[in-house]
């Protein structure tokens, strides 16, 4: 029984991968505190680490066409061990959906609306992306080349406007950064926006032309790279030194655009690019979870799951961290670490084990 | 407060269950009435003020505690 009826073409993958890719502007402001005005480099790094990850995750995607992780775990460990780790997966990517629904909270709190409570925000937020993943993934995907289109309009724009403003010098000295700091930095790059790429497993299968899901998704990802760098660049280039200060940079460099006092106050603009992607990056890791969860249940329709499950998120988001601070502290340190076990490690040992067991067997077997 | 919760819940139950009970989606009921079981306890907890231990700070734990392989 196949949950997911809809299709989407390779060129909307591409898309979907754009706009995950952006949906983690926020993470930079993460690395900011750590590297300072070296941050362009640790994202060209960032990005030649990963692309081999994310071999590895298409290589596993074409082993097994037409199945999603969990069916892949499942063919590969076993039942129950597959079980297992998929229900690890699962939680790791509603953990993820959760963070990510927590920073929108924390953001709106932090410069928009600071005196509404959180969940008001949250339960808003969630609701749209319960009505996108309840329409199924063909939905997301058909979105998300309009809103795509917005958010890189927009940073374009606002490079544009920046451009008088940037002072090049603020790039000096380059690598001066110390090499702990900058295999932390890499690190967290790595392992929060690219790697979380992982999560297109559960996309791909349902893609129209599986041979050509490699070329679409790396071409998303170095567009989406291609935006985070001029994020990264545009901030370092108006801030400089007060990059590591602030809460969120990219936020607070578009402060300082103003066109003959015409054109002010434009930082709304990243808000507004802010919540389109994170709303495609929410939908799919939470559109994910869902259907894992459909799958491990052995459910025939996953439909129903959506709103308790966005219920569950909202209440994880809250208790997360007590405070921003806390959350920053845990996503720097701690968070890069854990994902190595489900980024770096399992799908490695999975195509591994696929590749010695000779998995997918080509006549009878399981597949 | 909890009035409003169970108000919200009840909508939530009968905007799903009368489509699967049509259908006859038992399974599909069971698993459904567990999650959102597991979330009104959730939410329930949240209202009445009781602190729900994150995961995050879970995970922290084992990095930090028991192996040592954090960052600073």
């Amino acid at each position: 029984m196949k949950l997911e009826k809809g299709e989407i073409s390779s060129s909307q993958l591409m898309l979907l991968t754009i706009a995950f890719i952006q949906g983690a502007t926020l993470v930079l402001a993460f690395t900011y505190g750590i590297t300072k005005h070296d941050t362009w480099l640790v994202v060209l790094s960032g990005f030649v680490i990963s692309v081999p990850f994310i071999l590895v995750y298409i290589a596993l995607a074409q082993k097994f066409p037409g199945k999603n992780l969990v069916q892949i775990n499942e063919i590969v460990y076993g039942t129950y061990v597959g079980i297992l780790i998929s229900g690890l997966y699962l939680f790791f990517f509603f953990y993820i959906a959760a963070a990510n629904v927590r920073y929108i909270g924390d953001f709106f709190l932090t410069y928009i609306m600071p005196d509404t409570p959180m969940i008001a925000i949250l339960v808003v937020f969630i609701f749209i992306c319960a009505l996108a993943v309840r329409s199924g993934i063909e939905v997301i995907a058909r979105c998300s080349f309009f809103l795509v289109l917005i958010t890189t309009a927009i940073i374009m724009l606002t490079f544009v406007l920046l451009l008088k403003d940037m002072q090049l010098t603020n790039f000096l000295p380059v690598f001066e950064t110390p090499l702990m700091d900058f295999v932390q930095g890499t690190h967290i790059i790595v392992a929060i926006p690219f790697c979380e790429l992982l999560v297109f497993l559960m996309v791909i299968p349902y893609c129209n032309k599986i041979k050509q899901a490699k070329s679409s998704v790396l071409l998303g990802l170095i567009m989406g790279v291609a935006t985070f760098i001029t994020v990264a660049f545009q901030d370092v280039a108006i801030l400089g030194g007060l990059v590591s200060n602030m809460v969120l940079p990219s936020f607070a460099s578009l402060y300082y655009i103003d066109i003959g006092q015409f054109l002010t106050r434009m930082e709304i603009f990243f808000a507004v690019t802010l919540f389109v992607t994170q709303f495609l990056k929410v939908s799919i890791l939470y559109y994910a979870a869902v259907l894992g969860t459909a799958q491990l249940f052995n459910l025939r329709s996953y439909v129903p799951l959506v709103l308790p499950m966005g219920i569950i998120c909202i209440s994880l988001a809250i208790a997360l961290a007590n405070s921003t601070a806390e959350h920053a502290y845990l996503g720097i340190n701690i968070w890069p670490i854990h994902t190595i076990l489900y980024e770096f490690f399992l799908p490695l040992l999975t195509l591994l084990i696929a590749k010695i067991r000779g998995l997918p067997q080509k006549k009878g077997g399981t597949s | 407060m909890i009035s409003l919760l169970i108000l919200a819940f009840t909508g939530v139950a009968l905007f799903e269950v009368p489509a699967l009970i049509q259908k006859k989606y038992w399974r599909e009921l069971i698993v459904f009435s567990l999650f959102l079981l597991l979330a009104f306890v959730l939410a329930l907890l949240q209202t009445i003020g009781v602190d729900i231990p994150s995961p995050l700070r879970g995970i922290g734990y084992v990095v930090k505690d028991l192996l040592h392989l954090n960052y600073k």
